[in-house]
């Protein structure tokens, strides 16, 4: 929790200098890269398998031991209608108004500084799935990432939603 | 809010609380000095303190009742029930206003003169036995000049030398003035129990214990996963033993710093009895037992409701008017007597009264009417059936709706709330003689034995505080001992038919399960919220003591679990509900289930004890079932010999296994061949017992007579049977097995 908590000043310090800069967190689900902005990440988790849980909603991945809690997760397979993975996935601990979460992602890339200059809305032609769970993307220099916002993935909302 | 703020409404509560206790003490003691003196010094300390702070509302109120109670306490007035009335307003008008403070910061705007005032008239002549310019002085300055500095007002009150000496001096912290407060309470007033040194004492955030509890979970799962990573490790075997004692330790003394005594809520029912009886117009003595005995705090917190309604029950219900006592030959004072006690790991909390009793037609009419039962079936039920009827929701027998009971919320919330943390309400009422109440508690919440299940290729958590038994039904018996009604499967235990859920058709509807004659079928014999059901499940493992994790809100939603836990396997398990999945497969509540276990409890405790039936060669024979420690299938190959004794290998220890019956010898023809050891518990050793088959469990009488032969230690009569029980005593009283096993290698080797 620390090493979030400090990384989360630098990034705020970062943007007293350039409010133009951010930093983002890449994930990976199939072919596709997502990001995710670090200021609401906690911890990574590697290689974990989550327990199902029978009768859950079928965005919810399963659960995980984390830090002596039960953590919830949230399988964005799922959530974006990809077929699931089999085997172990890294999971991002996200932080939320209604506590934390886990997102169930196939691998944790790297994390990028990006301008803020760089960054569009959701394109109009998505559908509203898509449209609710992103928001927009970076154009970067070979290719888009595509934001997510951590706020709209909470397993609480999502089941509200549904 | 500010740290002596805080300090200061912490302490304020703690002294009106003590006032309280004395107050009602006060009733049945009036002169008692050292009661006044506690009552005067908590409410001197808080308008001390009070002005100190600035809260003029408060300092206003408290300087009244402090005039009143100088009175009181120099004798220039008695206590009556008047006059406790005002002070017990003055206690209320006191805490609203702490409450106030607490929660929005400010004194809030409420309006005390008329308060102030009725507690000036109570100085009025007709209690007073002095000369009325006295307090007719005291009385005009707590009207005349009520924003009047303390300073003034402190002479005018009539002099107090020893105990007004005692609090601090208003300039004083509020820190200060408390443990002078404390320190004065040991010498003079000997009846509250409750003041501890306060040297030896401190106070501890409940979040840091939560917090510390929350960490012991840890380490009690960390133990279970070293002790199954060390068990085959003979060098680990120290150390991990020591961890085991030293977690289980710790433990303990943190569940021990959570504790509170019961007096912490007991302290409020004198005050509810004394308010309800008057308005009610009973004559009601209050008798407390055990106050010291301990509680997990969260629990205490739980259980302060259903009490309150189980004393609001007793009096309104229960304890009749004093006319209709005297009628009946009773005291017209009724008995309403409160106990606590530790039974095993539980906390007993009784409330009974010396009332008229549950009257059980009524209760049958009622029932009826409300449509809980048929009339068929109402007909049949007995007194103590009847009895379990009030717990079912919309029951209320009260004629009339008053403002203490009767509005159709009564038992079931208190059987609701006190299942909820694992407990369970027993009732018994005799017509004419009284009802009594009981709260079987669990001491902790946080930690609770369960029985590890699978299904559907996962573990899951069965607390075992809803388990009754477990039955086992392999798959070439399934066809037979599962029968189906419409789509309904059901057992027959014993005779009664027992509904059956299937796991893993409730978990996942949508796909195809094996049939149960292809697997081996495990039910799990269910009681919750007075469903009794079987749960069937794939397979049994190790029963384990869980720490009880909390499920995110979109997983409780589900309804089928209560938590979540680590196994000692580092796997994760979801602990089931049993009562909602009763609900949710549509078990119903069924008065006649309940009967039947209350039923069989009365026919256990009658007649002696519960003995499994087993038959070894041909013959019945019975074993005390509180001895059996498991049922062991195993091949014949496993069964060694020492000389002529069979023993078997159990858990790295030797066992000495009796085959009276020849099970063995009939067995050795055939290498593969199963046998059945039911392995019992002999004084500190186990011991096994070869049969033939494991027939049933049974509860028989104990009919310890001459004549039997040397196996056997008594007879019983199992479902009317005259059954020979096996006389563990006497296995083990052959002790050549083990003790002499080198003995007997020597004389092996001379014989060579």
């Amino acid at each position: 929790m620390n090493k979030a908590t400090v990384t989360h000043q630098s990034g705020k310090s970062m943007k007293d200098v350039s409010a133009a800069l951010v930093e983002v967190c890449s994930v990976r689900l199939g072919e596709t890269w997502f990001g995710v902005p670090i200021t609401h990440i906690l911890e990574i988790v590697g290689a974990a398998r989550p327990q199902p849980v029978p009768l859950a909603p079928g965005y919810v991945g399963g659960l995980v031991h984390y830090r002596g809690d039960v953590l919830t997760t949230v399988s964005l397979r799922q959530l974006l209608s990809l077929s699931p993975k089999i085997g172990a996935q890294d999971i991002l601990v996200l932080e939320s108004a209604g506590g934390c979460f886990g997102l169930l992602v196939d691998s944790v890339g790297e994390v990028l500084t990006l301008s803020a200059s760089d960054h569009e809305p959701n394109p109009s032609i998505l559908d509203q799935r898509r449209k609710a769970l992103f928001a927009g993307a970076y154009k970067l220099k070979d290719r888009l990432l595509v934001m997510l916002d951590p706020e709209r993935l909470d397993p609480l909302l999502l089941s509200q939603a549904s | 809010m500010d740290e002596l703020t805080r300090e200061f409404l912490i302490e304020s509560q703690e002294g009106l609380d003590r006032m309280e206790r004395c107050l009602t003490d006060l009733e049945t003691r009036p002169k008692d000095a050292a009661l006044l003196g506690e009552i005067f010094r908590s409410v001197h300390t808080i308008k001390g303190t009070t002005g100190f702070l600035g809260f003029k509302r408060l300092e206003k109120l408290a300087h009244a009742g402090e005039n009143l109670l100088g009175l009181l306490r120099d004798g220039k007035l008695v206590a009556d029930r008047p006059l406790i009335t005002g002070l017990l307003q003055l206690l209320d008008g006191l805490r609203s206003i702490l409450k106030s403070i607490e929660t929005e910061a400010s004194e809030g705007d409420g309006e005390d003169t008329r308060l102030i005032e009725e507690l000036g008239a109570l100085q009025a002549p007709a209690h007073a036995h002095q000369p009325a310019r006295a307090h007719a002085g005291s009385h005009s300055a707590s009207i005349a000049a009520p924003v009047a500095p303390p300073e003034s007002t402190v002479p005018s009150a009539p002099p107090g030398p020893a105990v007004v000496a005692a609090p601090a001096p208003p300039v004083n912290a509020a820190p200060a003035a408390e443990p002078e407060a404390s320190s004065a309470r040991p010498q003079s007033s000997p009846a509250p129990a409750a003041g501890t040194a306060a040297e030896s004492t401190l106070r501890v955030d409940i979040i840091l214990l939560n917090r510390m509890m929350n960490l012991v979970g840890e380490l009690v799962l960390t133990r279970n996963q070293v002790l199954q990573a060390t068990a085959t490790d003979p060098n680990m075997t120290l150390l991990s033993r020591r961890l085991d004692m030293v977690t289980a330790d710790l433990r303990e003394s943190v569940m021990k710093a959570r504790m509170q005594p019961v007096s912490n809520i007991f302290s409020k029912i004198p005050r509810i009895v004394r308010d309800l009886s008057q308005s009610l117009g009973r004559r009601v003595r209050l008798q407390v037992e055990g106050q010291d005995t301990e509680l997990d705090k969260s629990q205490l917190e739980a259980i302060k409701d259903p009490l309150t309604h189980a004393v609001r029950n007793s009096l309104d219900h229960g304890i009749e008017p004093p006319a209709e006592r005297q009628a009946a030959g009773k005291d017209p004072e009724g008995t309403l007597k409160l106990r606590a006690s530790h039974e095993g790991g539980h906390v007993i909390i009784e409330v009974s009264d010396d009332g008229a009793g549950i009257a059980v037609e009524k209760v049958r009419q009622k029932a009826i009417e409300r449509g809980l039962i048929t009339a068929d079936r109402a007909a049949q039920l007995g007194e103590r059936e009847l009895l379990q009827l009030i717990f079912l929701p919309g029951f209320s027998t009260a004629a009339q709706v008053t403002n203490v009971s009767g509005r159709g919320v009564g038992m079931d919330v208190v059987r609701t709330n006190v299942e909820k943390i694992g407990g369970k309400v027993e009732i018994d009422s005799r017509t004419g003689k009284g009802t009594t109440l009981r709260l079987r508690i669990p001491l902790t919440l946080a930690i609770i034995p369960a029985l590890i299940v699978r299904s559907v290729n996962q573990s899951f958590a069965l607390p075992q505080g809803s388990l009754s038994e477990l039955v086992h039904i392999p798959p070439e018996l399934a066809a037979n001992a599962i029968e189906w009604i419409e789509g309904a499967p059901l057992h027959r235990l014993r005779g009664k038919l027992l509904p059956l859920v299937f796991l893993d058709r409730l978990l996942m509807p949508a796909e195809e399960h094996r049939p149960t004659t292809e697997r081996d079928n495990f039910i799990a014999v269910l009681d919750a919220d007075g469903r009794r059901f079987g749960l069937v499940v794939d397979g049994l493992a190790d029963p384990e003591e869980i720490v009880v994790k909390p499920l995110s809100a979109v997983l409780k939603n589900i309804g089928l679990y209560s938590g979540a836990t680590v196994l000692g396997n580092a796997d994760l398990a979801l602990i089931l509900d049993p009562g909602a999945i009763a609900m949710k497969a549509g078990v119903t509540m069924s008065a006649r289930d309940e009967s039947s276990d209350v039923e069989e409890e009365l026919d256990a405790n009658a007649r002696g004890m519960d003995f499994l039936l087993v038959e070894v060669g041909g013959r019945r024979a019975a074993v005390p079932l509180a001895d059996v420690l498991r049922i062991e299938q195993l091949p014949a190959s496993r069964i060694e010999y020492i000389g002529y004794r069979p023993v078997l290998n159990f858990e790295g220890q030797l066992m000495p296994v009796e085959d009276s019956g020849g099970v063995l010898t009939a067995a050795e023809a055939d290498p593969d061949a199963k046998i059945i050891v039911v392995v019992c518990r002999e004084g500190s050793r186990h011991v096994g017992i070869a049969v033939s088959h494991v027939l049933d469990v049974a509860s028989g009488a104990d009919l310890f007579e001459a004549g039997t032969s040397q196996r056997t230690g008594g007879v019983t009569l199992l479902k009317d049977r005259v059954t020979g029980v096996v006389d563990l005593g006497g296995v083990a009283a052959l002790p050549v097995a083990e003790t002499s096993t080198g003995q007997w290698n020597q004389i092996a080797e001379t014989l060579a």
